[in-house]
């Protein structure tokens, strides 16, 4: 049962809110290999588009958008220079939470007027990247998987018979 | 706990220069004892309450390069070295900023913390006990100094000391596989933390298999073995003859801080404080133990006959701000701990200890060479703690007669020591190196890029040789009037080498990882050369190699049986100068190839004893009288 008040806000035209960042993710999906909902996951998603924006400006995310659609959506078939700089800092930025400092020549011919250092977006994005994922890591010194757990195989690895070492060690019941 | 107008009026009967692991326990043994005790920190304290330890969090988080000490604020008036302060050269050698002037061939190329907790808040938390043989080395091996006290002498300490810390290990191994003495029975307070995934891959395939250094040589066999840590697991029900043992939790928040949950960051922080910091013992301190921080210690001062009357320090509010007020303090006794550099600064600044001319003199590490490849499939790496394992087969032995014996460790970590992974494997396959006026490579991008992440990061795992450098005078610490802090204090100028010896030992290393690659039928991805990343790079017989620097700075103060070739005696107390003592790695002779802060605890608790006794010896007309003492007598 909907309540009356949520039904009026659902048929009003006017309260109805975008995706956010939806163009941002579609792009997202193809520089990254993750899905729309892994990375909507991190939570990161509208800082990393302000931070995108915030650093090489409007008008060449811009051009950037239009080389991606003119390569088929393809980021390897981007071939403007500092269209796949923006490719590989996007792609960069989600994988460790961290803006790189951009090739010289690109930070050159954008103009950029701040400067070339790579930093980390916010101590929230650090934890939520995505190169963790890629091998069923966990960041260090956040998401802690528990007592003993590194004492078991991890996925795709052959788990070990050494009787006189039980997988949780001799460390008592976990 | 800080009550700055206190220190000025009052006397103590102890002053601790320095809140680390070394000047906490003191202060812990003393405080208990009913001594009136001052500890004097140059840094700041605000990691003992929670909120400060969430933020150190936060700015490990945000922190592009995670070394050890990025989650500590920097602190302009009492600095620290870093890490990041030493590069490498593109054609070989070094350069150095920041804190420490290094004057060596090559670089010192370790840190230490300043603020209260000290170095003991980022160190990993191993806690293996030195060898028998690491007393003697002169003796037995021929090199180095030999120790005024041995093993035996030591060895109840040690026992005082785990329990201090609160080490989880299995004695019975350690005993079967190192030959490590214990008291029969001997347990430690917690079981083991559980060996790694990877260790048991190795154990699996490597244990039992012999290895040569060169051909010819003696054959080594191999067995992982599990390394204690000061790092709650499980109380062992045995301990302390069935009274078992109580973890101690986090300081500032109470019922928090259990077993280690595998956060995998103990260096350069434990989110859980699972593993053991000085806090944890400061949090314990007796009310008979007053800290002040933001007291930089500048002088040691004596009485006209030598004997420690007190210390100069200047007492800052703001750690970016080169102000501060310059008080005193008096005691009966002064416990120098302020790390084994800075000690042997603030003797050569107070011109003290200088007969043996040995002050500063015999700057050890352990140097650290590494070595990394992929295993044929995941091992798991980056988690659990930074190291849960070794192979101890080469701590000591005839081999050490021609090179620097070593202890291997096994790293849980990938190959984020040698290399920075998984950051720097992100980078390289996107084409970004780490500089950015070098041309960028094409890049991959999706679901390749994730692909390839998965299949190379999964099966990193590192190997790392702690080479044992013995005590060498040409190796110091000095001071120079041109160098100066921002509160006018001496920095202190490091001049530092490797011996043929420690090389020596880094080749038969390296031909040791051969072997074991091979066993383990591994990819080997070693590669040494000069570069920005590589400040410890040298060539040796026609060789390239780097080392690291592995933070376990000693000798600086050098203990020994005489008066007139070393700065401390068996106590620690400076041999010159009554009522003085130095604490800590910088009084170790030798080092031997375990990680040090167990050992220098043990002197710590054991110099405690001393201490007591002298100032219980100094009291004794006060505190043993029976009739009341006529008026006019003291
Ligand atoms: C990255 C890293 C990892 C490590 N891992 C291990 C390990 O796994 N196992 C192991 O055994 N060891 C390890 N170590 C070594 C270990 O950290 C040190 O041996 C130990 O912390 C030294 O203790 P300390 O009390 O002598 O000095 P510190 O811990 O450095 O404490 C000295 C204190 O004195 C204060 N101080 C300095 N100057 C002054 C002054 N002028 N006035 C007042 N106060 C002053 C400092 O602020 C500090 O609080 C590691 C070290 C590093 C760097
Ligand atoms: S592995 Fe994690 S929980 Fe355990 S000691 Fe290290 S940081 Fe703490």
């Amino acid at each position: 049962m909907i309540p009356e008040l949520d039904r009026t806000a659902l048929e009003d035209e006017s309260v109805e809110v975008p995706p956010p960042v939806a163009g941002f993710i579609d792009i997202s999906e193809r520089l990254t290999g993750f899905t729309a909902f892994d990375l909507y996951a991190t939570g990161m998603a509208q800082l990393y588009h302000d931070t995108t924006v915030d650093q090489v400006g409007r008008e060449a995310v811009g051009r950037f958008i239009d080389d991606l659609a003119a390569a088929g959506g393809d980021p390897d078939r981007l071939v403007d220079e500092t269209s796949r700089e923006i490719a590989r800092a996007v792609t960069h930025l989600w994988y460790l939470g961290v803006w790189p400092a951009l090739a010289r020549s690109v930070h050159r011919a954008l103009g950029r007027e701040k400067a070339n250092t790579a930093f980390t977006a916010a101590p929230e994005a650090y934890p939520e990247g995505l190169v963790w994922r890629t091998f069923h890591g966990h960041p260090p010194g956040a998401k802690a998987p528990g007592f003993g757990t590194w004492a078991d195989p991890p996925p795709g690895a052959p788990p070990l018979a050494r009787p006189d070492c039980p997988a949780h060690g001799t460390g008592g019941a976990t | 706990m800080n009550s700055p107008s206190l220190a000025g009026r009052r006397r103590y009967d102890v002053i601790v220069v320095g809140a680390g692991m070394a000047g906490s326990l003191v202060a812990k043994r003393l405080g208990d004892q009913g001594w009136r005790v001052l500890v004097l920190e140059a840094g700041t304290g605000t990691l003992d309450t929670w909120p400060g330890h969430l933020d150190a969090l936060n700015t490990f988080a945000s922190a592009v390069a995670k070394v050890p000490n990025s989650p500590y604020r920097p602190n302009a008036v009492a600095p620290s070295p870093d890490v990041l302060h030493v590069g490498g050269l593109p054609g070989g050698g070094y350069r150095a900023s920041g804190y420490l002037v290094q004057r060596g061939a090559l670089p010192y190329n370790s840190d230490y913390l300043r603020a209260a907790g000290g170095t003991g808040l980022h160190w990993l938390g191993l806690t293996p006990r030195m060898h028998p043989d690491d007393f003697a080395v002169r003796s037995r091996y021929g090199y180095g100094r030999d120790w005024p006290i041995g093993y035996d002498d030591l060895e109840p300490h040690y026992r005082a000391a785990e329990r201090e810390l609160g080490v989880a290990g299995d004695a019975a191994e350690q005993a079967d596989a190192i030959g490590l003495p214990f008291p029969e029975g001997y347990v430690y307070p917690m079981r083991e933390i559980p060996r790694s995934y990877l260790d048991n891959v190795l154990a699996a395939r490597l244990d039992g298999h012999a290895v040569q250094e060169k051909p010819g040589s003696p054959h080594t066999t191999l067995r992982v073995v599990t390394t204690p840590h000061a790092r709650n697991s499980t109380p062992h029900e045995d301990y302390d003859g069935g009274r078992g043992y109580r973890p101690v939790g986090a300081a500032g928040l109470p019922n928090y801080g259990e077993r280690c949950v595998g956060n995998a960051s103990c260096t350069p922080i434990c989110p859980a404080q699972a593993k053991y910091t000085p806090l944890k013992t400061q949090a314990a301190w007796s009310r008979d133990v007053t800290l002040v921080t933001r007291a930089v210690v500048s002088r040691v001062l004596t009485t006209s006959n030598g004997r420690a009357r007190g210390v100069e320090y200047q007492e800052y509010d703001d750690p970016a701000a080169p102000a501060s007020v310059t008080r005193t303090a008096e005691a009966d006794v002064v416990v120098l701990a302020a790390h084994a550099i800075e000690n042997a600064k603030l003797l050569l600044v107070s011109r003290l200890a200088t007969r043996s001319d040995q002050v500063g003199r015999n700057l050890m590490d352990h140097p650290v060479l590494l070595t990394w490849g992929l295993m044929n499939h995941p091992v798991g790496p980056f988690r659990g703690p930074g190291s849960t394992s070794g192979l101890e087969g080469f701590r000591t032995g005839a081999g050490r007669r021609t090179r620097a014996p070593f202890r291997i460790v096994i790293a849980n970590w990938g190959w984020s020591w040698p290399t920075g992974s998984p950051g720097a494997d992100v980078a390289r396959l996107l084409g970004m190196g780490g500089d950015p006026a070098a041309p960028r490579g094409r890049g991959l991008f999706g679901a390749a890029l994730r692909d390839e992440l998965g299949r190379g990061v999964s099966r990193q795992f590192a190997l790392q040789f702690e080479m044992e450098q013995e005590a060498e005078s040409r190796n110091r610490v000095t001071i120079d009037p041109l160098h100066r802090d921002l509160l006018g204090n001496p920095r202190p100028v490091v001049t530092y080498d490797l011996s043929d010896r420690v090389k020596r030992g880094m080749a038969a290393a390296k031909a040791v990882s051969d072997q074991i690659f091979g066993l383990l039928e591994a990819e080997d991805h070693t590669a040494y050369g000069p570069g920005p990343f590589a400040p410890g790079h040298f060539r040796y017989e026609g060789r390239d190699f780097v080392y690291q620097g592995a933070g376990h700075g000693a000798g600086t103060h050098v203990m020994g049986a005489s008066r007139e070739t070393s700065v401390v005696d068996p106590w620690q107390r400076c041999w010159d100068h009554p009522g003085l003592y130095a604490v800590g790695c910088g009084s170790m002779p030798s080092v031997g190839t375990a990680n040090p802060s167990l050992t220098m605890a043990a002197l710590a608790l054991r110099s405690s004893e001393r201490i007591h006794r002298e100032l219980s010896e100094l009291r004794r007309p006060l505190t043993v009288r029976t009739a009341p003492v006529p008026e006019g007598r003291p």
